[in-house]
């Protein structure tokens, strides 16, 4: 389970998350759905540590982690695939993807490899290129791939689809619908909720900092 | 005219490796850290003291002569091991979340401890450590006689950069730092253990300064101020080749070690009007140095 309670970040003066309540059960995805500014972006990075929690709790299986650092989060086993990717560009895909099981010193590195290569067969075939020299939609994939080097029980994914053409989306799609199948918890913000409908149980409207009490239950799924 | 060449070649080569030691270190600990290091200057003398130290206390036994050497490159990890970690933790990490001015002030204000420092260890008067200098003996390029010793700065600086360069890109501790250097807070987002990489990577940057040290000790009169001098001449490498870039640091390092010798035999009243010439020069036209990158944007 993922949960945020009343949590609270302010950047300077402004606060950016209001109050934000949110659940993700165990093997469930959600989508978190809002305009641009609304808040998204800024409670992934909340939860993966990446901004201060100025009150509030940030919850993985019952664990506040308010207090802990990324790297720490990291290696309870979140994946977190920003919007703008941030690949490391002079290293190839394939070391960017075991960037983290290096991290870590994750001892299965090569099983979860394979797994995730299975997964994606395109990123396989780039395996050795350099992420400089890859398109934004490649990018998108490998930066989804490595989320899933590093995500062994929850996957945070901010904008997956945006920027993607039709045909890379669809591959997108297939791809995270396998990823569901695995058991993975995933919260997965976007700006359009159309793109993630089929993806997730329950998509979460949040906006201006705040989520919108009654926010749609698209369908039903296995953590509801 | 040949001659003249010649000589200009090796020394700016003598001259190019022993930058090249020093402003490595600075250089990788901008990339990880984002610190100007002032005190990088005090790691150098410090591997300096060390070395003639130790070069010392070895001559005063009945070892085999050539065992001398290894003083050296003990004396630049011990202080990497010592110095290194207790910098990094005990001062720089309060530092990271500042300005960049107060991270200068607080390595500067460092670099003025550790200079009175070695003066109340090893007081004020020049030590000299000669024994590595002159135990190789002499050869001549051309018509000029080099200390051999020389040849050994040239060989160890190549070395060393060649270490550093395989380290960096052929290990994964190596490629984790890339990772640091481009994107420091993904890197913490992918688990990356971000306060013990960066005690490693300062270590590595304070070995690099104290190996430089080290390795000059034999060649001078090891005394207070050297630091001073040095640290001036390690900036302007890193800023000609480009922050952060061990290519450049070698970038750097080469044209301004060609250049003073250039200047010191054709021109010696403009040694170092010379250097601060094309320092200025290249920050004009190219500010982010001859082998950095721009900033990418992130949007």
């Amino acid at each position: 389970m993922l949960e945020l309670q009343d949590v609270w970040v302010f950047i300077g003066a402004y606060g950016i998350l209001r109050g934000v309540t949110l659940a993700v059960p165990t093997g469930a995805a959600v989508g978190l759905v809002g305009r641009n500014g609304a808040g998204k972006t800024t409670t992934l990075r909340s939860i993966m540590g990446l901004l201060p929690v100025r009150s509030g709790q940030v919850r993985l299986d019952g664990r506040d982690v308010v207090r802990l650092r990324p790297y720490e989060r990291a290696r309870l086993g979140i994946g977190y695939m920003p919007e703008d990717r941030r690949l490391i560009g002079p290293l190839t895909v394939e070391e960017n993807i075991l960037l983290p099981a290096w991290a870590m010193g994750l001892p299965d590195a090569t099983k979860r490899l394979r797994w995730v290569y299975d997964l994606m067969p395109d990123v396989r075939a780039m395996a050795d290129r350099r992420a400089t020299w890859l398109s934004g939609g490649q990018q998108k994939m490998v930066a989804l791939a490595r989320a899933l080097m590093a995500g062994r029980r929850w996957l945070l994914l901010d904008e997956p689809f945006e920027g993607l053409a039709p045909e890379m989306a669809a591959r997108l799609a297939t791809v995270l619908a396998r990823v569901r199948e695995a058991g993975l918890t995933i919260l997965v913000a976007e700006s359009d909720p159309r793109g993630i409908a089929a993806l997730v149980d329950r998509v979460v409207t949040i906006e201006r900092g705040e989520i919108v009490p009654d926010g749609s239950a698209l369908s039903t799924g296995p953590g509801e | 005219m040949l001659d003249t060449l010649v000589v200009i070649g090796t020394d700016g080569l003598i001259y190019a490796a022993w930058l090249f030691l020093i402003a490595l270190g600075l250089s990788l600990i901008y990339g990880v850290l984002r610190v100007l290091n002032i005190a990088h200057g005090s790691f150098y003398a410090l591997g300096a003291y060390a070395a003639a130290s130790l070069i010392g206390l070895y001559g005063q036994r009945d070892f085999w002569p050539y065992g001398v050497y290894l003083m050296i490159p003990l004396a630049a990890l011990a202080v990497g091991v010592v110095v290194g970690p207790l910098v990094e933790r005990g001062i720089l990490r309060w530092m990271y979340p500042r300005e960049p001015v107060y991270q200068l002030l607080a390595t500067y204000a460092l670099f003025l401890i550790l200079e009175d420092l070695t003066k109340l260890i090893w007081g004020v008067d020049p030590i000299y450590a000669y024994a590595p200098y002159t135990l190789l003996g002499d050869v001549s390029i051309g018509d000029i006689t080099y200390p051999w010793y020389s040849l050994l700065l040239i060989g160890t600086a190549v070395v060393v950069g060649i270490l550093v360069s395989v380290f960096i890109r052929r290990t994964r501790t190596g490629r984790v730092i890339v990772a640091m250097i481009e994107d420091p807070e993904m890197s913490t987002a992918l688990g990356i253990n971000v306060p013990r990489m960066s005690v490693l990577a300062f270590s590595m940057g304070t070995v690099l300064a104290g190996l430089g040290g080290a390795m000059t000790a034999p060649m001078i009169a090891v005394m207070p101020g050297m630091g001073a001098e040095v640290i001036v001449l390690a900036f302007a490498v890193i800023v000609l080749g480009g922050l952060g870039s061990l290519e450049g640091a070698a970038v750097g390092a080469l044209l301004i070690g060609f250049l003073r010798a250039a200047t010191v035999h054709l021109f010696p009243v403009l040694e170092l009007f010379v250097i601060y010439l094309v320092m200025a020069l290249v920050l004009i036209l190219r500010p982010r140095g001859l082998w950095g990158r721009a900033e990418v944007r992130r949007l």
